[in-house]
């Protein structure tokens, strides 16, 4: 038994302080030489458990470096990224593939579906993958919550784009993660689409006590967090309670980057 | 245009790379084949040549015909006093008699057995001849012989050793000197035995008989006005041909057997071609669909469609003109690979150095260009249409769907294909199941991407049961119907070839075995180890096994060439006597003792065929007297025929009135009342040992002998279809490497959810073996499908009953298989090596 799949098995004691990922000064930079970018510059950030966290910050600040450095989807330079227990840094590229798939969700901009499968097999994907199958009594809650009761046996090229997203968060959550990654999951809907998806992931943590981090460049869209980190230059600058849209404005503007700059 | 055509293609050449090996590998077969049947060619052109060098004239016994299925027909003896007129005549400078046939060479008491022949020749000086001495002297009286130095230098034989030499009759023999042929050790694949006229003589059996004799002109005098004034004071009994023309007619009888390789050759490269052409059509293709945004661009910047086609062409101008080139070159080296086979499987090929003529280059790098514009053309025709609005499509274009008229087209020619091979077998049609078997495989071609998907569908279902990388494999294998199909219909195709060589040895095999088991009822049968096509036993082996008392029968079997209104046939002789005591000949009509009336026996059959009934007169054109009538005394059943080899049968007194061979092809025995067939071998055994080509074999040996030599053959082509086999599994690895660029979003995706990289490569490794599975499915009902209708049609010369054999095409699915997994593996890494991050950053 590796020592991850350990400690899939025995859950963390409730007494360990209610974290649910941590990134650590984390430094990384793509390319070399003159072409060397510093995405990451000394990055520290600490998710709490069952919040919902936005991460906001002007293009190119590193939100979606940092994002996949907390997922292990990449590795680092330096620093130390958790997942609850789990030193990312210290596990193998299997480990941290089992991992994903065990404690972690993920939702990107676009292109989150495998077109030859139906949306109810694309939700469960991470569990078949693992060789289980999902909780019924679960999966219809899902479904119901996501309202795609009809839409399960259709290939992603049937659906809507916002009924992609949704099978996309569905499949996110399926197996109940300890922690849902959202990479810009609006950026590519419409408005309304866009609110509804955003309510879904709030009542999410509010109801389940989901823990999500959501990257967006989308004031209104960070309103639905509970916190907002901002991001400048590769490092956490600010952070700020309780967002409304106005006082994300505010803070974004004081990140001395003028407003149309920002964004994916 | 073109600058940006070479640029596309240097960009794509990873792209590009196995398209571009498909296509050299294709042209390397074509190249090696004509290079091989050239080489040999000029090797045999060469080797008559030099032997008969320093000759003006030959002159022989008149014969109908020269030679026939590349067997020289022997003449009869020259009387001795033709000599005498020969020398006599004015114009001669000198002529000499020679005595020469095919013998056999034993050093130590072990039979020497070279490929080709052992030539037991009369010594001659230049310049009757190409053989100058290397060591000792030329040999003298009775009891001298020289051999080439070759073959003393590969056998270990000395000046002074004692070596066995038998013809019609056996000699010891002292080794007095060695030979060299021109400037070389001795000829290619054959044996040189070289002793004086009068042992020579002796050795034949000629008594004072010579088989030529070789005439020298008088420098002032014309050597074709002394040709005609030898024909004519010779008469009609005689033929004097020159130098040259007795050169190129042994040549040509000896070139024979190349020309029919050469078509083997020729054949199974152009399958290798053909499945080469699948693989071009597919990657350019797939290559152009993943451009098509690019090529849209292009449009819209204002290049016309026939600009789009023209560079698509070049590109494969480009791929097809270097491969070829590449390919040419190693063709060359293939030659000598392909040298190797075909000796393996029994051919007498000589060994020398390569003959490359310019025909060669120029063929095999038109085929390979022509194969590689012509596969490109239709990808190169949609890639002319794409509009330019789609270079703003935002998602891929979905993969085509097969079109109302190509289904049409498809079922009509299956349609018309499966009746036309079911007529053309049922009535025995071989040229129809070859019209019906085009029209089968035409229709598979445009069926393929209706029927693949589907059978990708069935024959992917345990895959369902791998979980998911087994049902993502079997969804991307039916999501791409053109794709799957050229695929897989490539590695079909190889397979049904090889299969359909599978049933068709299996069950020739089976009917010769059976029909001999059951005809044949000699208790031994002694035959000639080298497999002449005539035969090669001295009628001293017969007549000592006869005078053995542990044999109570020792029939003796000959064959012989005739011509058959022009085409070249086959007869048997046998003995009426005593044949009925070793071969159960069943007859139809009239009575096998009839034939000792100089008659012919036919196969039932043929009689049918040729509406000739008992009693009616078959011309046939024997080789020592031309056309005679021989009455038809008998008919035999299908089988018999086929167990005595031939459909035509006549008593061996008939055979020596009309023909000079004097070789048995096989002595059947039978033992006398309480013999023990071991006891019996052993004193004859004994009895022939001098003449180390006999070999005693049981029935089952004998039938096990026959079916060796079927294998040889049908091994040989099997063989070498492996290559068009191994050209269409680089096409499972090509495509899937193409499709996984297609798929770095889809592949990125699954790994960021959770697939781990073992999961991932046994995805693809699936979506390998499963088209390796479709065209096994496709590919051995096929070839079953196609062998049986074969059979069908062939069974007018042989009723021939389909015998599968299972073990050996379980073996070709099982190899087919594991193949498509290998083929997977560089596709399956590539792919396990995809950056995650790359993956879903691709926008
Ligand atoms: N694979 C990569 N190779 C090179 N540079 C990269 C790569 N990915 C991101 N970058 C650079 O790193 C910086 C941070 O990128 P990213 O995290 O995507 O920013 P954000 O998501 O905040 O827009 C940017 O300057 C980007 O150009
Ligand atoms: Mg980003």
């Amino acid at each position: 038994m590796t020592t991850l799949e350990h400690a899939l098995l025995s859950p963390a004691p409730e007494a360990t302080p209610q974290i649910a990922a941590r990134a650590i000064d984390v430094m990384k930079t793509y390319g070399s030489g003159d072409a060397a970018v510093r995405a990451l510059d000394g990055a520290s950030v600490t998710i709490p458990a069952g919040q919902f966290t936005a991460v906001m910050g002007p293009s190119g600040s590193g939100k979606s470096t940092l994002v996949h450095a907390l997922a292990g989807l990449d590795t680092i330079d330096s620093g130390r990224v958790f997942v609850g227990d789990a030193d990312l840094t210290a596990l193998s590229e299997r480990d941290r593939t089992l991992l994903r798939r065990e404690r972690l969700g993920f939702v990107f901009q676009a292109f989150n579906l495998i077109p030859s499968l139906t949306a109810a097999e694309n939700i469960a994907l991470p569990l078949t993958l693992a060789g289980r199958r999902p909780d019924p009594a679960w999966l219809a809650e899902l479904v119901d919550m996501l309202g795609l009761q009809n839409r399960l046996g259709h290939r992603p090229s049937e659906l809507s784009g916002g009924q992609q997203q949704r099978v996309a968060v569905g499949r996110a959550l399926i197996a109940r993660p300890d922690l849902v990654f959202a990479d810009e999951p609006t950026g590519n809907l419409d408005s309304r689409h866009g609110a509804a998806l955003l309510s879904f992931l709030r009542d999410a943590t509010r109801t389940l006590g989901q823990t999500i981090v959501m990257v967006t460049h989308d004031p209104v869209a960070a309103s639905y967090a509970d916190r907002v980190v901002f991001l400048a230059d590769g490092r956490i600058v600010d952070e700020l309670p309780a967002p409304t849209p106005e006082a994300v404005l505010t803070r974004m503007a004081r990140l001395d980057v003028p407003a149309q700059m920002v964004g994916a | 245009m073109w600058r940006l055509t070479v640029s596309n293609a240097l960009a794509h050449r990873s792209r590009l790379a196995l398209t571009w090996l498909a296509v050299a590998l294709g042209v390397a077969f074509v190249a090696g084949s004509l290079v091989l049947t050239d080489t040999s060619s000029q090797l045999l052109d060469n080797q008559f040549r030099t032997a008969a060098a320093g000759v003006d004239l030959t002159v022989r016994t008149a014969a109908a015909f020269n030679s026939a299925m590349g067997v020289e027909v022997q003449r009869a003896p020259l009387p001795a006093d033709v000599v005498g007129r020969v020398a006599d005549t004015p114009g001669v400078d000198r002529a000499r008699p020679i005595a020469s046939g095919a013998g056999q060479l034993q050093v130590r008491g072990r039979a020497v057995l070279p490929a080709g022949p052992t030539i037991l020749g009369t010594w001659a000086d230049a310049p009757f001849t190409a053989y100058r001495l290397r060591a000792g002297h030329a040999p003298h009286g009775p009891d001298q012989v020289v051999l080439d130095a070759a073959t003393a230098r590969e056998h270990a034989v000395r000046l002074g050793d004692t070596v066995t030499v038998s013809a019609t009759t056996s000699k010891q023999l002292r080794v007095v000197g060695l030979t060299g042929v021109g400037d070389r050790d001795g000829l290619p694949n054959s044996n040189l035995v070289l002793v004086d006229l009068a042992c020579a003589q002796t050795l034949l059996g000629l008594g004072p008989g010579v088989t030529s004799i070789d005439v020298i002109a008088d420098p002032d005098v014309a050597v074709a006005d002394l040709r005609t004034r030898l024909a004519t004071s010779l008469g009609s009994g005689y033929a004097v041909t020159t130098g040259q023309d007795t050169a190129a007619a042994s040549a040509a009888a000896a070139k024979q057997s190349i020309s029919y390789l050469r078509i083997v050759l020729l054949a199974l490269s152009a399958a290798g071609l053909l499945v080469g052409a699948f693989l071009i059509a597919n990657t350019f293709a797939i290559v152009l669909t993943q451009r098509s945004r690019e090529l849209a661009l292009l449009r819209a910047a204002g290049a016309t469609g026939r600009q789009v086609f023209t560079s698509v062409l070049g590109e494969a101008l480009l791929v097809g003109v270097t491969g070829a080139a590449g390919g040419t070159a190693a063709g060359i080296g293939a030659a000598y690979g392909l040298r190797g086979l075909a000796r393996g499987a029994g051919l007498a090929l000589p060994d020398g150095p390569l003959t490359v003529n310019p025909r060669t280059l120029l063929v095999a790098v038109a085929a390979g260009t022509l194969v590689t514009l012509l596969a490109a053309f239709g990808p190169a025709r949609r890639a002319a249409r794409i509009a330019p609005v789609e270079a703003m499509r935002l998602s891929d274009p979905a993969p085509a769907t097969a079109r109302r008229g190509r289904l049409i087209t498809g079922w009509v020619l299956l349609g018309l294909g499966v009746i036309q091979l079911a007529a053309a077998a049922a009535f025995r049609d071989i040229a129809g199941v070859a019209i019906g078997a085009v029209l089968f495989l035409a229709a598979l071609v445009v069926l393929g991407p209706v029927l693949a998907p589907r059978l990708a569908q069935a024959v992917g279902r345990p895959l369902a049961r791998l979980g998911v990388p087994g049902r993502l494999a079997r969804e991307s294998t039916v999501r791409n119907p053109r794709r799957t199909a050229a695929t897989a219909m490539a590695l079909a195709l190889g397979l049904a070839l090889i299969s359909f060589v599978s049933v068709l040895d299996s069950s020739v095999k089976a009917a010769v075995g059976t029909s001999y088991r059951e005809a044949i009822t000699a208790d031994l049968i002694i035959e000639s180890a080298r497999n002449e096509m005539l035969g090669g036993l001295s009628p001293e082996v017969a007549h000592r096994a006869a005078s053995l008392p542990e044999v109570a029968v020792a029939s003796p079997i000959r064959y012989g060439h005739w011509l058959d209104r022009g085409m070249t046939s086959a007869l048997t002789a046998v003995d009426p006597a005593t044949l009925p005591h070793v071969a159960r000949v069943r007859m139809t009509a009239g009575s096998l003792a009839a034939l000792d009336g100089g008659g012919v026996v036919l196969a039932a059959n043929v009689a049918t065929e040729r509406h000739l009934h008992l009693g009616d007169s078959l011309p046939m054109t024997l080789p020592r007297d031309g056309q005679q009538q021989l009455r038809i005394v008998g008919l035999m059943d299908d089988a018999s025929a086929r167990a005595l080899s031939t459909s035509y049968v006549i008593s061996l007194a008939t055979y020596a009135a009309h023909y000079n061979e004097n070789v048995d092809a096989s002595v059947m025995v039978a033992l006398a009342h309480g013999v023990k067939p071991q006891q019996a071998r052993t004193a004859l055994g004994k009895a022939i040992a001098d003449f180390p080509n006999a070999q005693i074999r049981n029935q089952a040996e004998a039938a096990a002998g026959r079916a060796a030599a079927i294998d040889q053959v049908f091994g040989l082509i099997t063989v070498l279809l492996c290559f068009a086999v191994l050209i269409a599994l680089l096409g499972i690895t090509n495509t899937l490497a193409l499709s996984i660029v297609e798929r770095t979003r889809e592949i990125g995706l699954l790994r960021a959810v959770g697939m781990t990289r073992r999961q991932l490569r046994s995805m693809i490794r699936a979506e390998a073996v499963l088209v390796a599975a479709v065209a096994v499915v496709v590919g051995v009902v096929v070839g079953l499908g196609l062998a049986a209708a074969t059979l069908g049609g062939l069974s007018s010369d042989m009723p021939l009953v389909v015998r599968v054999p299972v073990a050996r095409l379980l073996a070709v699915v099982a190899a087919a298989v594991l193949a498509g997994l290998a083929a997977g593996l560089l596709p399956a890494r590539r792919a396990a090596r995809l950056d995650v991050l790359t993956a879903i950053a691709t926008h």
